[in-house]
């Protein structure tokens, strides 16, 4: 049954289907049928009864067939009646007025019913496709529902055992900020306690990028800005590795997330202060090549493991020989924020010597003059 | 100088009040969010230090109502780090925003900075260590020498001097520079920020960039 005939048009002969070819014929084989019959019969029964049968005919196709068939039936039936049992018969003529009146009742009679028996299916299906796609907005709510309540239970939890584990850490940085600097036994505290807080950090942010909590909102920024964020926390540690950074002044505004990207280059860069002999320089370049920002940060220390270039990215996944210290995390969630802004980030040992990342990140540019 | 810390940790409110005792003020505090606002109210601080996970209700929520009455300096101090949370508390009104692990030196300067601002709003010439601002003619000089500024750039460096030290939020900064329909508009900003930061160049004065939230300028 096609849904597309609206109820008001005409039969429309044009987008005939091949269901609707077949309605046609039997339509026209019904009448056929039914006309034998009642010729047979018609000494018995009288005219009349002829048009109620055609009647009972076309109410019936209209409850299955398309609105074009029946109609045809209606006009076919009409035409056929008048034809072969009106008298005077094998005429389209009528003599008597009644029969005039009756045939013309049969007529609208028979149009009428197989109009509004069509248009009460076409009603019907419409109201059954709306209550399918009620029911399926529905479900689609609920489903939106319930993930948004799964999301903002995740968040409270997350924010708690945040809230648990960071507490601690900030109770011991502030008591030693008022031990004050000189005690040797409070800088081994301090420096165990940025370790773990380091630790938790990682974990969390982890557990976020996981959990796809995590929606990377760009904005117009700086690269310089960038870096300066990245290395900030972990200066301490960048003491001994000078930076050599090209490539970045000649650089257009960017947009993108710029604490994520900071993230990434700050876990990068405390890596490579860990596995590079202290005093090696560890090198950042920064070009653009169309809408796509290229990050390469280079340290001068024994490489990476050969083989294992994609495995670093898995968690806690640590390299043979590392030095003591590190969750295993640095770099999965490294991979896993550059995914989550679209970009990606790749490994490998440079053909001189040292381990070299390669973030790939699309931006959009603007000149910064 | 009063102090009100609200925080429901009882070990973060006794070093906190330890440091800042040691720094001359006076401290009160409270480890709920709605006796945190009966002291307000009582006390009239000159300082309030607050945590966003108390146990009564949100730290921002006790902000907003604290803010339908009072323009008290208020800062935060929460282990919540993400840039949405930050964004929301300078919304309902913060002046600054300190994550937890937090360094006391830092806490310190950051108090400092968010009460000398309630201060220099009516002064004649604004200063900031070798810069001088003249308000009337629109003019700056830095070490003496005038420093040559466009209307815009003279804009934004008010601005951040008026609030030296204390962080304005990049929205704060479009709506005083650029009007009300420009708050989306953060690349302007980016592009004054960097040709102020030429200009300063040399100085010991730093425009500092704080991701997603906005600029400090600090002396250092």
């Amino acid at each position: 049954m096609s849904a597309t005939d609206s109820p008001s048009a005409p039969p429309s002969p044009t987008p005939v289907s091949l269901a609707e070819v077949g309605q046609y014929s039997c339509g026209l084989t019904l009448v056929f049928v039914l006309a034998s019959t009642c010729w047979v019969l018609l000494p018995y029964t009288g005219d009349l009864f002829v048009a109620l049968v055609f009647l009972m005919a076309i109410v019936l196709a209209g409850t299955w067939w398309n609105r074009g068939p029946v109609l045809m039936m209606a006009v076919v039936s009409a035409l056929v009646w008048n034809y072969f049992f009106i008298p005077p018969q094998f005429t389209l003529h009528i003599d008597k007025p009644q029969d005039m009146v009756m045939f013309s009742l049969f007529f609208v009679v028979a149009l009428s019913m197989g109009h509004l028996i069509t248009r009460l299916r076409a009603r019907e299906a419409t109201l059954a496709q709306h209550h399918q796609e009620r029911e399926h907005l529905l479900e689609l709510k609920h489903r939106a529902e319930l993930l948004a309540e799964s999301e903002r239970l995740h968040r409270t939890l997350l924010d708690s055992v945040a809230h648990e584990l960071k507490t601690p850490i900030a109770i011991i940085r502030t008591a030693l900020d008022g031990l004050g600097q000189g005690n040797p036994y409070a800088k081994e505290i301090e420096t165990a306690n940025r370790r773990l807080q380091r630790i938790v950090e990682s974990f969390l942010e982890m557990t976020r990028v996981e959990s796809e909590a995590l929606e990377p909102q760009p904005d117009w920024c700086e690269i310089g800005d960038v870096l300066h964020a990245a290395t900030k926390p972990i200066q301490e540690e960048l003491a001994a590795h000078p930076l050599l950074i090209t490539g970045t002044t000649d650089l257009p505004l960017l947009r993108l997330d710029s604490r994520l990207l900071a993230q990434v280059l700050g876990n990068l860069l405390h890596n490579a202060t860990r596995y590079a002999p202290a005093g090696t320089h560890i090198e950042i370049a920064a070009s653009l090549a169309g809408s796509t920002l290229e990050l390469r940060v280079r340290d001068h220390g024994p490489g990476l493991p050969l083989g294992a270039e994609d495995q670093l990215f898995e968690k806690f996944y640590r390299a043979p020989d590392s030095p003591a210290g590190g969750t295993g995390l640095g770099l999965a969630i490294a991979r896993g924020l550059m995914r989550a802004m679209k970009g990606d980030i790749e490994a490998h040992t440079h053909p001189t010597g040292g381990a070299e990342f390669v973030l790939h990140l699309p931006v959009k540019t603007r000149s910064a003059a | 100088m009063t102090a009100l810390i609200i925080d429901d940790e009882i070990q973060i409110r006794r070093l906190l009040r330890m440091a800042l005792e040691s720094k001359g003020y006076t401290v009160r505090d409270a480890e709920n969010g709605q006796m945190g606002l009966q002291e307000a109210v009582f006390l009239k601080p000159d300082v309030i230090l607050l945590d966003l996970g108390l146990p009564d209700m949100d730290g921002v929520d006790v902000l907003k109502r604290l803010r339908e009455w009072s323009s008290v300096p208020v800062l935060i101090l929460s282990v919540r780090d993400q840039e949405s949370v930050k964004l929301a508390a300078f919304d309902a009104g913060a002046d600054d925003y300190v994550s937890k692990p937090f360094s006391t030196a830092e806490l310190l300067a950051r108090l400092a900075a968010i009460q000398r601002r309630q201060g220099t709003h009516d002064a004649a010439n604004l200063q900031l260590g070798p810069l001088v601002l003249d308000p009337v003619h629109h003019e700056a000089s830095l070490n003496g020498h005038a420093l040559k500024l466009t209307p815009t750039e003279y804009a934004l460096l008010a601005q951040l001097v008026r609030h030296a030290g204390k962080i304005v939020t990049l929205k704060q900064l479009l709506r005083a520079v650029w009007g009300p329909q420009a708050e989306e508009q953060s690349q302007y900003l980016r592009v004054y920020a960097n040709h102020l930061r030429k200009k300063l160049e040399g100085s010991t004065l730093e425009i500092k960039n704080e991701p997603g939230i906005g600029y400090r300028l600090e002396e250092t």
